[in-house]
């Protein structure tokens, strides 16, 4: 699993439109999969053969160790905690996007979409020093006690930043395409606001939520360069699970971080395989 | 009553969509609201359902005042444009949508949207969705869904908009049992006039959010009080002419005022003529009730079926003038249709005979200034005095080359017109050629007055002025000011050589009545050429007909050189205001001259009179 994340396109379902089977498919195709060999397929490929070269029983043990299991499982939570509450600002965000009308309106939506375009680095760097000890939220909260940076909530903060406009690009366009009568339709038949969100428009949203979501949760899975800066990579304390393998690999541990970049990367396929089959059926059904 | 509306105001960016809009709807009736989009219909649909907040009035259903309850709590059902079915629940769930929310028991809801479904003819469909139904399909559902929970009142914002012309026709007959059926209380809002002949029991037509008329859609067709109901339902020709001697006259024709129909003495009067009032013949009719209009050319015709649709161009008639519909740029005469047989041969030529007409109610004041955006603001502010003077309403045009300058166009007038002392003034900016569009917006509405500057004779700005042909072309008196109107007591009408145009007598009268001013008639003939005895007996005549119509005035025969050194010397000697200027057609040519030489001549303003004003 490479430091940063490839950027995901929002839509990763396949064209509606049915392609023909052509009879000689093979010098296109051949060329194509000869460019993506090095690219992709070798360095994909790479990661399981070295994380099983000692064996199924090395690479056991090397997942084992308090470290590793430590990094997984911090990873895991903090990638969740990420996408549940990210799930729900996008969300509003979203919401407050798309059917309000206000000044500066054009202007926000594009600062909310900034996460994406910013170097994480910098966005580890911007928000020590606006938290850190000498920043300037860090001066005022920090004798009060709140201190996130170099602590988990920081390492969350962090990935909150980074990972807020997925949910926001998955769920506003769907949220453009419903009518403004939709919502009214439901208020002349006598339902409230919140019953409206809850009956007519979240489940109209499913599809843009899950993929948000999953969008969000494997970012935050995989995010290195604003968590290296925030997290102070401390061992059993904030270390991630990218932070863990880079740590090793500088070590020279070469199996061990392999078998944690392997797990990871088994992780992403999982949540790819499912975000294709969802989107692939939504698309169908819708 | 089901439905009671009271002075519904609402105002956007501070225009009045919905004005003072009142209405009363009976029980189980299928009231129509008509009008252009933009009209503030479905406003004030919106405002009935609660989904629009108003600025003032009040909604009462069932004789409940639910102007402050939040739609949620009004029972109403509301059918949209753009159906609106919820994309992921079944056709079933949809229709029990506002049941289940009423917590009406599964087995019952069920019960009751397949008894709906069987209603609107998609039986068997419950477990579709939206996405697997057709439009009309969808519309039908939204009608079960909004009737689902028996609200006592349904409102339909244009439901068949969106749909093709023969699914419309099929789902307009299924509404229409379904509501008698129900006994629900209906209001449709709709643009089509055939839907709303067909639907409605009564209908409301509407424009720039006012209720203009209410009535069956027979009255409506046939008693029309006002021109824009006459002319938005059904097709027609409206003629304008003027109230003579208590009788409207259009041109040849003389016909009775109604009794119930204010009218004032030598103010203009509308009337409209329907195409199965036209008949084409060889002949004047003998029969009683018809009257000929005069000969005329076919220009066009249409066969439609069963008729023929026939346009009859008639040529130019003193003392008539068509509104509607709006003689294009360029062209001149009246154009009437007429609804023939389709098996009866149309002749080339015909006399124009009229069956029948309706008179309207005299068209509200208005007064038209054209403003080109620069020099000075006089003309505005004369034209400001003169609406206040006539109780008219005001309107100012600017004329903006392309539609990149209409914004900045209309910030400027709007500005000058405030400047000028006409803020309530309604600003009209329109894009293209300046004479044309000037011409044209004389065409299209029927002005008591045109106001325009008048261009000094060094002023070498040609292009900042509309031509003074293109506004006199329309017929509209046109009045040229140049600096401050002073208040007009003496009013010079010139009759130049000639005999004296009867349009400008009248014209000219009416106007000094409702400026208290007096009129002086003018002859000037050549020096040493007195005028033959025709001209004084014309001119008494003139001075007879206002006197007729309350005026105090007098003649006076002056020789000059020329026309205009007379009425320019008069001007001066008399300290008239105003001086006014009788067109005549046929000598548009020394006429041109006459006017260009009074206006540069002198410094105070100058109304020209169409033959046909």
């Amino acid at each position: 699993m490479s430091a940063a994340q490839p950027e995901i396109p929002y839509s990763t379902s396949p064209s509606p439109t049915r392609r023909r089977r052509t009879r000689l498919p093979f010098a296109p195709v051949g060329f194509l999969l000869l460019i993506l060999l090095p690219l992709l397929l070798m360095p994909l490929g790479a990661v399981f053969v070295f994380a099983f070269k000692g064996g199924v029983a090395a690479f056991w043990k090397a997942i084992r160790t308090p470290e590793a299991q430590f990094a997984l499982r911090f990873s895991l939570l903090i990638a969740f905690v990420t996408a549940a509450i990210n799930a729900v600002l996008g969300t509003f965000a979203a919401y407050v996007l798309s059917k309000h009308r206000f000044r500066g309106e054009r202007t926000l939506g594009i600062v909310v979409n900034l996460p994406v375009a910013i170097p994480t680095v910098v966005v580890g760097t911007s928000l020590l020093l606006l938290w850190g000890p000498i920043g300037v939220l860090g001066k005022l909260l920090g004798p009060i006690g709140l201190q996130p940076m170099f602590r988990p909530a920081g390492v969350l903060l962090a990935h909150l930043f980074v990972t807020f406009p997925y949910m926001l690009g998955t769920v506003k366009p769907l949220l453009d395409e419903i009518e403004g009568t939709y919502e009214e339709a439901a208020y002349t038949m006598g339902a409230g606001r919140w019953t409206t969100f809850r009956l007519v428009l979240l489940p109209a949203l499913r599809g843009g939520l899950v993929t948000g979501a999953l969008l969000t949760f494997a970012h935050s899975l995989g995010e290195f360069g604003a968590t290296v800066m925030v997290s102070g990579n401390l061992r059993l304390r904030t270390q991630t699970a990218p932070l863990y393998i880079f740590a090793r690999f500088e070590a020279g541990d070469i199996a061990q971080a392999n078998a944690i970049a392997a797990v990871l990367a088994a992780l992403s396929f999982l949540i790819f395989f499912f975000l294709f089959r969802y989107t692939g059926r939504t698309k169908r059904a819708g | 009553m089901s439905i009671v509306l009271e002075n519904l105001t609402k105002v956007f960016a501070g225009r009045r969509v919905v004005d003072r809009f009142s209405l009363e709807v009976g029980d189980g009736e299928l009231f129509v609201l008509l009008g252009s989009s933009g009209s503030g219909k479905s406003t004030v649909l919106r405002i009935i359902a609660g989904l629009t907040p108003e600025n003032e009035g009040s909604v009462t259903l069932f004789g409940r005042d639910v102007t402050n309850l939040p739609a949620q709590e009004r029972g109403v059902g509301f059918v949209f444009q753009n159906y609106s079915i919820f994309r992921h629940m079944t056709v079933a769930q949809n229709i029990e949508f506002g049941l289940r929310l009423r917590r009406v028991p599964r087995a019952e809801r069920s019960k009751r949207s397949a008894e709906l479904l069987e209603r609107i003819g998609l039986g068997g469909l419950g477990g579709r969705y939206a996405s697997q139904l057709s439009g009309g399909q969808q519309q039908r559902v939204a009608l079960a869904r909004a009737l689902a929970y028996e609200p006592r009142v349904l409102l339909l914002d244009e439901p068949f908009g969106a749909l093709d012309a023969k699914i419309r026709v099929q789902l307009r007959r299924a509404l229409r049992d379904i509501q008698r059926a129900l006994h629900v209380t209906t209001i449709l809002v709709t643009h089509d006039q055939e839907e709303a002949f067909e639907l409605g029991d009564r209908i409301g037509v509407v424009e720039h959010g006012r209720l203009l008329e209410v009535g069956t859609p027979e009255s409506l067709y046939a008693r029309p009080q006002s021109f824009f109901v006459a002319t938005f339902i059904g097709t027609g020709a409206v003629l304008v002419g003027r109230c003579e001697d208590g009788n409207a006259r259009f041109g040849p024709i003389t016909l009775p005022i109604p009794a119930e129909l204010p009218h004032e003495e030598g103010g203009p009067i509308r009337m409209l003529v329907r195409p199965e009032q036209v008949r084409l013949m060889e002949a004047p009719p003998l029969e009683d009730g018809t009257v000929a209009l005069g000969k005329a050319k076919v220009v066009e015709q249409t066969f439609a079926g069963g008729t023929r649709r026939v346009r009859a161009r008639l040529p130019e008639i003193p003392g008539l003038r068509q509104i509607f519909p709006a003689v294009p740029y360029g062209e001149e005469g009246i154009l009437i249709d007429a609804i023939l047989p389709a098996d009866q041969p149309v002749p080339p030529e015909a006399l124009i005979c009229l069956t029948g007409w309706r008179i309207l109610a005299q068209p509200q004041r208005r007064v038209l200034a054209i403003d080109t955006g620069g020099g000075s603001t006089d003309a505005l502010a004369g034209a400001a005095v003169v609406a206040r003077t006539l109780g008219a309403s005001l309107r100012i045009l600017g004329i903006a080359r392309d539609g990149a300058q209409v914004e900045r166009l209309r910030t400027l007038v709007t500005e000058r017109a405030a400047a000028a002392g006409a803020p309530d003034a309604e600003v009209r900016i329109r894009t293209g050629d300046r004479d044309e569009q000037a011409a044209t917006e004389l065409a299209e509405t029927y002005y008591h007055l045109c106001v325009a500057a008048a261009r000094a004779a060094r002023d070498r700005r040609r292009g900042a002025f509309v031509s003074p042909a293109a506004m006199e072309r329309s017929g509209t008196p046109v009045l040229f000011v140049r600096g401050p109107l002073r208040p007009i007591q003496n009013l010079l009408l010139c009759t130049a050589i000639g005999e004296p145009g009867r349009a400008a007598i009248r014209f000219g009268g009416w106007l000094a009545t409702r400026l208290g001013a007096r009129v002086r008639l003018l002859h000037v003939h050549r020096e040493g050429q007195p005028p033959p005895a025709w001209v004084l007996s014309h001119l008494d005549l003139g001075v007879r007909t206002l006197h007729g119509q309350s005026v105090a005035a007098d003649y006076r025969v002056r020789p000059a050189a020329t026309p205009a050194e007379g009425i320019l010397a008069e001007a001066r000697q008399g300290e008239h205001d105003l001086i006014v200027i009788g067109k005549n057609a046929a000598r548009a040519r020394s006429r041109d001259d006459v006017t260009a030489q009074v206006l540069q001549g002198s410094d105070r303003p100058v109304l020209v009179v169409g033959g046909n004003g």
